[in-house]
C-alpha cells in the first residue's frame, strides 16, 4: 500500500481549532482536527487529537507516549511516529515517565479514549495508533511551518524542515522550532495542507532507536507501579483463598492485628460476573485484608494471620492433571465424548476432510498437549487507589485503562470521567494485565478504610490467583496422496476454556481441513496469555508438518516451502489481520533457514528445527538448533529468527522482541506449566515452576527483519508461535525422538 | 542496640528490633531506594540483588541482623557519579538490553559483581554468575552486553 496519504478531513467546513496552555513554561499543544480514522463517525462529529508534546523556547520538547511500556517497547515507537512527522531533533526530546490518560464519555456512557488508544495488547498498539500519530505530528509540522511562511512572508510550501528547524529557500535563515511554537500554537491549518511523508523521506521510522527510559531503567529509578507512592497511602496484603471458589477455614486475627504497624484487618468479598461463555468470571477473589503502615509491616500481618481455606462446591472437582486425562479421552474416543454431553463444535469446514482422510496414500495421526501455563510477571501486580466521594485516583500498570476506568466506574458508581488513571511502567503483562482483580481489591479497600490503600500482591498471590492460558490437548490427523502432497487435515482439540487458533496455516493450504473444539466446563480460571493458543497451536500444526515430511522422506524445509505454493494472499476472518498470504510465509522460513546455513550436515546429535507461523498480521519462522548429549541432556546452541512485520519501524526494538519472545516461547515449550489440584492452585513460586537462566536459552538468536512496505503489524506475539514447534522438531532432528508433549524438561533433562 | 552497617558508602543504623526485616524492605521502605526490586521474596529470581560485601546477593534473603558490619550496595550506588556511570550500565544502555525492565537493575548488580572476581569471564563463569530470572528473556542481550562490559573494563584498567 502506499504511505502517502492526505491529511483530508471531511473539509473546510468543520472547524479547527487549538487550545494552548502553559506547561511549566512550556507549551501543551492540545489540537482538535479532523482525521481519516474517524471518517466513519458520523459527519459533523466533533473529532479530538491531542499531541502529547511541548515544544520549549529552548527548541527542546517534552513528549509523552500515547501508550504505556510493558516491554513491548511502545513508549519509543509512538513517539517514533510523532517525531517523524514533526521532523523533530531526537535527541533534543525528553521523555515523560507517565502516559497521559484522557477518556470521553460515548453514547452508552462508558469512557473511551478522548485522544489516541493507550491500550496495549494483541500486537495491535502500533497499528492502532499508526495514522493518529503521524497525522498529529504532521499537523504540528505545518502550523510551524506557516508560522515560519508569515514571518518570512513567503509560502509555506517554500519551505524546509529537519532536525527541529524550518529553513528558508535563500538557504541563509532558519527558524527553531522554539522560536515559533508559541504563536504557531494559535494559527489554524488547513487540512489538505497537511501532507504525511513518503515512506522513502522517512528519517526516524526505520531506524534504530535505544528504549527512551534506558537511564533510568538501568540507574533503578522508580518508574514501576511498584515504585509509585501517594501521600497518606496504607498498604494492604491480602490473605487470599488459593481455592476456586474457596471460603475461609480459619484465621488468627488477634495475631495479625498485634504485628507492629498493622492497623486493622478487612474481609474481601468474592465478586464475580457472568463470563461471555456462561460460566462465572471470578473478579475479586475472597480474601482478609492486612492494612498497615508499611508493607512489611502488612506481610508480616499476613503470616500472622494464619488464613486457612478450603475448598467450595464447585472448585473442589477441579483438578489439571485429570482434566489433561479428560481432553486425551475427549479427542480419541468420539463416543465417549458423546456421552459426556461434549459435542465436536465444527469451527471450519473446507471441503471434506473425513473422506479425504480415507482415500489417502499415507495418515498420521498424533495427539499434542499442552499444561496450563502461568503468566509469572516479573513485576507482582499492585494498584493504589484513592476513592474520595465524588471521584477517584488510580495508580497502576495496566494494559488496558479505558477498562480500569469503566470498570472502576462499575464498582463505585462514580462517572467514569471523574476517575483519573495515572499509568506506569509495566513489569511485564503477557495479557494478564486485562484483568482489574488488583485494581478493584485497591478501590474496595479504599472505600471501606476511608483512605488511599496501595495494594501489593505477592509471587504466592500471582501464580494462586493467575487466569492461565487454557490446558490444551490436540489430535492431528492428516493425509498425503502418493506424492506426498497434503490433502487432508483434521484437527481436534479439547482445552480448559477458550478458543481456537485454527485459521492460520495449513488452513487454506489444504483442500480438506477440518477444526473441531470440544469445550470442556472446567472451573480453572483461564485468560489472555501472550498470543494466545497460537503457540499451542503451531506446536501441533508445525510439529504435523514436521511428522509428515520425514515420512515422505523430504526436508522439512523443502516440504514446507512446497506447501505454501502458490504464493498467495488468502482472505483472514480472524483478530489481527484480514489477508494471510502463503508467499511472506514463505519468505521468513527461507530466511531464517539461510541464515542458519540449513542444507550444511551438522555432526551427529546436533539438529536444526524448523517452524513458522503466522499471529495478528506478522509472520515469524525460526531454525533452532540444539544437541542432545549424554543422558538424553538438551543443548540449545543457537537461533535464527526472520520476521515479516510490514515496514520495520524501529528495527532495534524488532530484534528485542524477536529474542526475548523466542525465548518466553522456549521457555514456555520447557518449563511452563501450572497445577491444580483439588480446586487449588498448588505451583506457588519459582521454586516450584522454573522459568529459564540466561545458561538454558540459546546463546545467541540472530534476526532478520523482510523488508516491506506494509502497513506496520505487531511484533510483540508473534515469536513466540513457533518456539514450541521449532524446539521439538529440533529435538527430533538431533536425536529422532518426537515429543508431543509440554513440558518438554519433563522428558528431556536440561 | 542498633544495626550498623555502610549502605552506598554511608553508615547506617537501623533499630535492633528490625533484625529480622528482610534487607530488600528496608532498602525500599526505610530508605526510599526502589531500584532494588521485589519478584518472589525466596530468593529465587534476583530481581533483589545488591552487593554485599562485595558479592552479588539477594537482599530478599538478607536479614538486617545479618547486615550488621557489611558493606551494601545497591543500584542507585553503582554509578561512580551522576555523569558517569558504571560501565555494565554504560554497556547495558549501549546494547539496549532491556524490555520491560524489571529485572534489570538486578541483573547488572550480578554482572558487576562477577566482574569484580573475574574481570574477564569465561562463559561457564557467565553462566554461573547469572543466574537471575528475566522473564522478558532478554538474556541474549544481556551476553553481548557482558562482553561490551568486559572490553569497557579492560581499557579502563589499562
Ligand atoms: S525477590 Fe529476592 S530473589 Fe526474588
Ligand atoms: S526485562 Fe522484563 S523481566 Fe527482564
Amino acid at each position: 500500500m502506499s504511505m502517502h496519504t492526505k491529511g483530508d478531513g471531511p473539509g473546510l467546513t468543520r472547524r479547527q481549532f487549538l487550545k494552548t496552555s502553559a506547561y511549566g513554561g512550556a507549551m501543551l499543544l492540545t489540537l482538535n482536527l479532523p482525521g481519516k480514522a474517524q471518517a466513519n463517525q458520523s459527519p459533523g462529529a466533533a473529532s479530538q487529537w491531542c499531541v502529547y508534546v511541548s515544544i520549549r523556547p529552548d527548541n527542546s520538547v517534552l513528549m509523552a507516549s500515547p501508550v504505556m511500556d510493558m516491554g513491548q517497547h511502545m513508549k519509543t515507537a509512538g513517539p517514533m511516529l510523532l517525531a517523524e512527522e514533526m521532523d523533530l531533533d531526537w535527541s533534543l526530546i525528553e521523555f515523560a515517565d507517565s502516559c497521559p490518560a484522557y477518556f470521553k464519555l460515548n453514547a452508552d456512557g462508558q469512557a473511551e479514549y478522548a485522544y489516541s488508544d493507550m491500550s496495549t495488547g494483541g500486537s495491535h498498539a502500533l497499528r492502532r495508533n499508526w495514522d493518529y500519530m503521524r497525522q498529529a505530528g504532521a499537523t504540528v509540522r505545518r502550523m510551524l511551518v506557516e508560522e515560519a511562511a508569515a514571518r518570512w512572508q513567503v509560502s509555506a510550501d517554500d519551505l524546509r524542515t529537519a532536525n527541529s528547524y524550518v529553513y528558508h529557500p535563500d538557504g541563509q535563515r532558519q527558524f527553531s522550532y522554539g522560536e515559533l511554537a508559541e504563536q504557531a500554537a494559535a494559527r489554524q491549518v488547513k487540512p489538505q495542507a497537511v501532507q504525511l511523508k513518503h515512506n522513502d523521506a522517512f528519517g526516524i521510522i526505520g531506524t534504530a532507536r535505544t528504549t527512551v527510559d534506558i537511564r533510568q531503567i538501568v540507574t533503578g529509578k522508580p518508574l514501576f507501579g511498584m515504585d509509585a507512592e501517594y501521600p497518606g497511602m496504607l498498604h494492604a496484603v491480602i490473605a487470599r483463598s488459593p481455592f476456586i471458589d474457596g471460603q475461609l477455614l480459619s484465621q488468627e486475627a488477634q495475631a495479625a492485628k498485634q504485628v507492629a504497624g498493622v492497623r486493622q484487618l478487612v474481609n474481601v468479598p468474592r465478586r464475580t460476573e457472568a463470563s461471555y461463555n456462561g460460566t462465572t468470571k471470578q473478579l475479586m477473589a475472597p480474601g482478609v485484608a492486612v492494612i498497615a503502615d508499611s508493607l512489611w509491616a502488612a506481610m508480616q500481618g499476613k503470616q500472622a494471620l494464619r488464613a486457612r481455606w478450603q475448598a467450595g462446591a464447585e472448585g473442589k472437582s477441579q483438578d489439571s492433571e485429570a482434566q489433561l486425562a479428560e481432553f486425551h479421552r475427549l479427542v480419541s474416543d468420539a463416543d465417549y465424548a458423546g456421552q459426556s454431553g461434549i459435542s465436536h463444535k465444527v469451527r471450519l469446514a473446507e471441503g471434506d476432510a473425513k473422506t479425504a482422510l480415507e482415500g489417502a496414500a499415507t495418515v498420521l495421526d498424533a495427539t499434542y498437549e499442552v499444561p496450563l501455563f502461568a503468566h509469572l510477571c516479573m513485576e507482582p501486580f499492585n494498584c493504589i487507589a484513592d476513592v474520595r466521594s465524588d471521584s477517584a485516583t488510580i495508580v497502576a500498570g495496566h494494559q488496558f485503562p479505558d477498562k480500569v476506568v469503566n470498570d472502576v466506574a462499575k464498582a463505585t458508581g462514580l462517572p467514569p470521567l471523574n476517575i483519573e488513571v495515572i499509568s506506569h511502567r509495566m513489569g511485564g503483562g503477557f495479557g494478564r494485565r486485562w484483568e482489574v482483580d488488583y485494581v478493584l481489591e485497591a478501590v474496595y479497600l479504599s472505600q471501606q478504610v476511608g483512605k488511599p490503600v496501595k495494594v501489593t500482591w505477592q509471587r504466592e498471590d500471582e501464580l494462586e490467583q493467575d487466569c492461565f492460558a487454557p490446558a490444551m490437548v490436540m489430535r492431528v490427523r492428516a493425509g498425503m496422496d502418493k506424492s506426498n502432497k497434503v490433502i487432508a487435515w483434521h484437527h481436534r482439540q479439547a482445552q480448559t476454556r477458550g478458543g481456537a487458533r485454527d485459521r492460520c496455516f495449513p488452513f487454506k493450504l489444504v483442500p480438506n481441513y477440518l477444526s473441531e473444539h470440544l469445550d470442556y466446563p472446567s472451573q480453572i480460571a483461564t485468560g489472555a496469555w501472550r498470543s494466545p493458543g497460537h503457540l499451542q497451536w503451531a506446536f501441533a500444526a508445525e510439529s504435523m508438518l514436521d511428522e509428515l515430511a520425514h515420512q515422505a522422506k523430504q526436508d522439512p524445509l523443502a516440504f514446507r516451502l512446497k506447501l505454501m505454493q502458490p504464493h498467495k494472499a488468502y482472505p483472514h476472518e480472524g483478530f489481527g489481520g484480514e489477508l494471510i498470504d502463503s508467499g511472506r510465509m514463505a519468505k521468513c522460513y527461507e530466511k531464517a533457514a539461510e541464515m542458519a546455513d540449513w542444507q550444511r550436515p551438522r555432526q551427529k546429535g546436533i539438529g536444526l528445527g524448523i517452524a513458522g507461523h503466522f499471529t495478528f498480521g506478522s509472520y515469524a519462522a525460526f531454525v533452532l538448533e540444539v544437541a542432545i548429549g549424554a543422558e538424553n541432556r538438551l543443548h540449545i546452541r543457537q537461533a535464527w529468527g526472520a520476521i515479516d512485520c510490514g515496514l520495520a519501524v524501529n528495527p532495534n526494538h524488532i530484534e528485542n522482541q524477536m529474542q526475548g519472545g523466542f525465548i518466553d516461547g522456549l521457555n514456555a515449550a520447557l518449563f511452563n506449566k501450572a497445577d491444580v489440584q483439588g480446586g487449588e492452585m498448588v505451583t506457588k513460586n519459582f521454586h516450584q515452576i522454573h522459568f529459564m537462566r540466561l545458561s538454558e536459552a540459546p546463546p545467541d538468536v540472530q534476526v532478520s527483519i523482510i523488508h516491506s512496505q506494509a502497513m506496520p503489524t505487531g511484533v510483540g506475539e508473534p515469536p513466540i508461535g513457533p518456539a514450541a514447534a521449532a524446539l521439538a522438531n529440533a529435538i527430533f532432528a538431533a536425536s529422532g525422538q518426537r515429543i508431543r508433549r509440554l513440558p518438554i524438561a519433563d522428558a528431556i533433562r536440561i | 542496640m542498633t544495626i550498623q552497617f555502610t549502605l552506598n558508602q554511608q553508615t547506617v543504623e537501623v533499630a535492633e528490633r528490625d533484625k529480622d526485616m528482610p534487607l530488600l524492605w528496608y532498602l525500599r521502605e526505610q530508605q526510599g531506594l526502589k531500584g532494588t526490586k521485589f519478584g518472589c521474596g525466596i530468593g529465587q529470581c534476583g530481581a533483589c540483588t545488591v552487593h554485599y560485601n562485595g558479592m552479588a546477593m539477594r537482599s530478599c534473603s538478607i536479614t538486617l541482623g545479618q547486615a550488621q558490619g557489611a558493606d551494601i550496595l545497591t543500584i542507585e550506588g553503582l554509578a561512580p557519579s551522576e555523569d558517569k556511570l558504571h560501565p555494565v550500565q554504560e554497556a547495558w544502555m549501549e546494547i539496549d538490553v532491556p524490555q520491560c525492565g524489571y529485572c534489570q537493575a538486578g541483573q547488572i548488580m550480578a554482572a558487576a559483581a562477577m566482574f569484580k572476581q573475574h574481570p574477564n569471564p569465561s562463559e561457564a563463569q557467565i553462566e554461573q554468575a547469572m543466574t537471575n530470572i528475566c522473564r522478558c528473556g532478554t538474556y541474549v542481550r544481556i551476553r553481548k552486553a557482558i562482553a561490551l562490559a568486559a572490553d569497557k573494563l579492560a581499557k579502563e584498567v589499562s
